[in-house]
């Protein structure tokens, strides 16, 4: 069993240490997934294939992982990935985890693909794997199965179109059919469209299918994939909702009910149940009232929330008859009768209003809200709406077009009716209640009770209380409240600096995310002297602003660790401006050829905002020669014989020094790179005269270190060194000498 | 394919409460829910980590309501916020004598032993680590912050975990089971009900550890019951284990992280 070096359970307890130290720090992620991809290879076995697929789901899957890293690291697992998932003989758990990465990473892949057109063999690899789940989605374990059906909904989120082309708006990582230009050499939007289409078709054919109930795992899947595509992808929500309105979870109910088929009906009805509950409450735009019709939805975008309610009650109507009066027996009631689209549209058509009487219905007695005061619809799905929801803006908007819309009339019929409502309120006021000190509410059920804390629950849990209470009984409202009465808001909670830092870093991510959508100017237009840094909103604009945010912002704010003023490598490197500055170097690193110029930019404002606060006090902490270095050990690795890169990085950078010049020097133990390294020298020699003795430096301690330099280097020092050509000569001459003496003696 | 779990010490009520050795081997991932994270979900995350599974647990509600003097004046927390020792500290110090005898220190101070405090499920962000939680009872396998099954104590809480998984829109793309085990809310029940989870729980992972065991003939090929792999049978196990716990009723789910 045990392999040469090390059993099976030594190298996952080794590979568990790994995933602990990613798991505290995201940074480690590349240097260890490039270290594993070969130790779970396909010819490793079973234990260490099934950690690995099941590290790198986890690893794109984690929120904590900037999407940008994922990106970089999607592109070396894929071909791993492919090779898995195509061994028809692999294990069904390492396929399930491969299915699921898959599903993580087709977004990042085909959003790379958008912005790198020219990366025809990742596209290829993709669609290797694509074509490969679509393969085993039907034949698969069930387990697999679900997966699959997970990826086909991202592939079909990704190759729809979302509702807002906007990339600053929204999820920065949302990926969607808008992103694809035209005429991109490797995706033709229309194609995408068209299999997102048809896959949405073949996963919704689960509800179509006779139903053989093994299928409830797969139902449950399906509908718990749903609810995104349908908040996010409105133009194919009908379609989906359509579907789901025709199916019958209730169905098998009729045949002997064994306990696994019990789970089954059960759970297949309650979780369509409550993904149509919950698209009702959530969707919101979704349920536009049409004033005129008060409790219709005459709304052409949506005709299905009133048939929503309709199913949902009818479900509990059903299933309360199933399993709640024990006769297992007896057949479920036809519910899928007046399910039919054409006969609901019958019944829930607007009846032809030849009376146009408005009426409002009077309040029951008791204490009510304001809400119900003015809630004049009998719509139950309408009541539930919360409007606060919707933008301003857009409240506004519709409430602007109603006005217009609306018969006077029937306005006036409903002021009336709400007036009338007023009169009966004030006439039967309850006794006065002091909020400060009435008793705090509480019915039978204790976990029903909701205290009316003033100022102790966050937004959030209020706003989720109000989801979760419609309507909500508040007795404790006064009529006289309803009137205008001064009212400000709790204020929110004071962010902690780990918060703060988080929130920070969110809007840097961001603003990465919009750099990379920008396309690159196709024309620089010179603006000349007077211009204002970063008031064009291009990507250059963009790059001011970060590199600002990152030099400047907190500068003066650090407390220098030690004396010594350069900033150390250690532990405070959690501030945001360093978090910045960590965003970018990757940015520039992950493909500075293009971005050079970038960190230029950069170290320039890293050179000056040094200086500014090396003015401003002796104990500054200094970041242009640690981020120059960094940058610089970051390129040195992946620099090619030809690479204009050095040269151009060295010349533009505001300041050279020792360091920097000895990483240059260190280039030439690579034979191939001496050219390089000595021509960059010899460009800093002629172009910047400040630095041109140390870069002689150099070139001398290049002549004397390495033999395949030695040619190279002559000449330029014979050029550029006053002394250098009669030095090199007398050295000559001794070592002629000296091997004449040695063959001599 | 007849699966029959010997469990009768369960099934009596007798036995059960003890410490299991740890055999190793396949674990599933479980996380206990309820309304307040105290009672319900705190009993059976005890139970669970008592018999080595990995295990968290959450409350699903506004605020972590303990009874008070009388029912009008409970006694409220904030999640997140509130240590069980300092709700501990707290109520011993208004009236020990009241507190002890509803059990409600006893119940706190066995929380307390378990883990920092209570945590609101939708504040939870799965998949982020939860390193830091390394003192907590049945932390070890619940590093990387996600599970594989999802217990809750009450319907409401079931129907509040899943509606914010719809709403979170299942980024992470992994499967979760999601059992609800309907369960009375006071100490006895919560006692019992702590058994029938942990007889679920050892069911499940019983089903599990054979699925991974099988030797994969390779999932394009393989014969039916090769295929019959986990997922597919946790309706059945579900339904036998109903069989078994009469007076929990329980419903299931399959959802997304």
């Amino acid at each position: 069993m045990a392999a040469p070096t090390l059993s099976v359970e030594q190298q996952i307890q080794q590979l568990d240490d790994a995933r602990k130290l990613v798991l505290g720090d995201v940074t480690y992620y590349q240097p260890i997934i490039q270290g594993i991809l070969p130790i779970i290879g396909p010819s490793a076995r079973v234990e260490l294939r099934r950690w690995g697929a099941e590290f790198l789901a986890e690893t794109f899957a984690a929120p904590r992982v900037p999407a940008q890293q994922k990106e970089t690291l999607s592109l070396i697992v894929l071909e791993t990935l492919k090779v898995m998932i195509e061994n028809p003989q692999e294990d069904p758990a390492v396929v399930k985890s491969i299915v699921q990465t898959a599903a993580s990473v087709y977004p990042l892949v085909f959003r790379w693909i958008i912005n790198n057109s020219y990366d025809g063999p990742t596209w290829e690899r993709m669609l290797a794997i694509k074509s490969r789940i679509f393969r085993i989605w039907d034949s698969a374990a069930s387990g697999v199965r679900i997966c699959c059906i997970k990826f086909a909904q991202r592939v079909v989120l990704v190759q729809t179109a979302g509702p807002d082309a906007d990339p600053r708006r929204g999820d920065p990582m949302e990926v969607s059919l808008n992103m694809v230009p035209q005429n991109h050499p490797l995706l033709a939007p229309r194609n995408l469209e068209a299999e997102a289409s048809g896959l949405l078709d073949r996963m919704l054919g689960v509800f179509q299918e006779s139903t053989r109930y093994s299928d409830a795992i797969l139902i449950d899947a399906t509908l718990n994939t749903l609810s995104i595509l349908i908040r996010a992808r409105p133009h194919i929500a009908n379609r989906i909702l359509n579907v789901i309105l025709n199916f019958n979870p209730l169905k098998q109910a009729n045949s002997p009910m064994t306990p696994k088929l019990r789970v089954m009906v059960k759970s297949m009805e309650k979780t369509t149940r409550l993904l149509l509950m919950h698209i009702n409450k959530r969707y919101a735009d979704y349920v536009l009232p049409d004033p005129s019709n008060a409790d219709k939805y005459s709304d052409p975008q949506n005709p299905l929330a009133g048939r929503i309610q309709q199913y949902v009650e009818r479900m509990m109507r059903s299933r309360n008859e199933i399993f709640d009066e024990a006769s297992r027996k007896r057949g479920p009631p036809e519910p899928t009768d007046g399910l039919d689209a054409a006969k609901r549209q019958k019944l829930a058509a607007p009846v032809p209003s030849a009376t146009p009487r408005f009426h409002v219905p009077p309040l029951k007695p008791g204490p009510c809200t304001v809400a119900e005061l003015f809630t004049v619809t009998t719509d139950e799905g309408l009541k539930a709406f919360d409007v606060s929801v919707l933008t301003q803006d857009l409240v506004v908007k519709i409430g602007i077009t109603i006005l217009q819309k609306l018969d006077a009339d029937t306005l006036n019929q409903a002021v009336e009716g709400v007036r009338q409502r007023y009169k009966s309120l004030a006439a039967a006021q309850p006794e006065e209640l002091d909020p400060a000190t009435a008793p705090l509410g509480v019915d039978e059920d204790d976990d029903d009770y909701e205290p009316d804390y003033f100022n102790a629950e966050d937004t959030e849990q209020i706003l989720n209380k109000l989801d979760n209470a419609p309507p909500p009984e508040e007795p404790k409202i006064k009529v006289p409240d309803v009137a205008l009465q001064h009212f400000t808001l709790p204020p929110p909670p004071p962010l902690t600096p780990d918060q703060a830092v988080q929130i920070g870093q969110g809007t840097v991510t961001r603003v990465f995310g919009v750099m990379q959508t920008l396309e690159e100017p196709a024309k620089k237009i010179k603006s000349g002297m007077n211009r204002l840094a970063a008031s064009a909103y291009d990507r250059d604009a963009w790059i001011t602003i970060i590199t600002r945010l990152a030099t400047r912002a907190s500068a003066g704010l650090e407390e220098p660790a030690t004396p010594v003023k350069i900033e150390s490598n250690g532990a405070d490197s959690s501030s945001l401006s360093n978090t910045i500055r960590e965003s970018l170097y990757l940015y520039v690193i992950e493909d500075f050829r293009k971005r050079i110029d970038i960190a230029v930019a950069w170290l320039c404002e890293e050179w000056y905002n040094d200086k500014v606060q090396m003015k401003l006090g002796e104990d500054a902490v200094l970041h242009y020669e640690k981020w120059v270095l960094k940058v610089l050990d970051g390129i040195v690795p992946y620099l090619d014989a030809r690479d204009k890169v050095l040269t151009r990085f060295l010349s533009e950078i505001p300041g050279l020094s020792l360091d920097v010049l000895t990483r240059v020097k260190g280039l030439c133990r690579d034979p191939a790179m001496v050219n390089l390294a000595l021509t960059s020298l010899l460009y800093l020699v002629m172009m910047r005269p400040p630095v041109r003795e140390i870069a002689l430096d150099a070139v001398e301690d290049i002549w004397s270190t390495y033999e395949d330099a030695k040619p190279i280097a002559a000449k330029y020092l014979t050029k550029w060194r006053p002394g250098f050509a009669e030095r090199l000569k007398s050295k000559d001459d001794e070592e002629e000498e000296k091997k004449g003496n040695g063959i001599a003696a | 394919m007849a699966q029959v779990l010997a469990q009768p010490e369960a099934v009596n009520g007798a036995v059960s409460n003890g410490l299991r050795e740890d055999h190793g081997g396949f674990k599933l991932k479980f996380c206990t829910v309820c309304a307040s994270n105290n009672n319900r979900s705190m009993e059976s995350h005890l139970r669970l980590a008592e018999a080595n599974y990995p295990v968290i647990s959450f409350g699903t509600g506004s605020l972590v309501r303990l009874p008070g003097p009388s029912i009008t004046q409970p006694n409220v927390y904030h999640f997140n916020k509130t240590s069980y020792d300092s709700m501990y500290r707290e109520l011993e110090g208004k009236d020990p004598r009241l507190y002890r005898a509803n059990g409600i220190l006893n119940m706190l101070g066995r929380n307390r032993d378990v883990k920092w405090g209570p945590e609101r499920w939708q504040d939870w962000q799965p998949g982020v680590p939860r390193l830091e939680h390394n003192t907590d009872r049945g932390s070890e396998g619940v590093e990387g912050g996600v599970v594989d099954v999802v217990i809750t104590c009450e319907e409401r809480c079931w129907d509040a975990v899943v509606d914010d998984l719809l709403n979170r829109g299942s980024p992470l793309n992994r499967p979760v089971h999601v059992i609800n085990v309907d369960i009375k809310d006071n100490h006895e029940e919560a006692l019992i009900g702590g058994r029938g989870i942990l007889d679920l729980a050892d069911s499940l992972n019983k089903a599990a550890a054979e699925a991974r065991d099988m030797n994969p003939s390779g999932f394009d090929s393989g014969n039916a019951a090769s295929r019959a792999n986990f997922d597919e049978r946790v309706p059945e196990i579900i339904g036998e284990w109903q069989e078994r716990w009469p007076n929990l009723p329980a419903v299931w789910t399959l959802a997304w992280f």
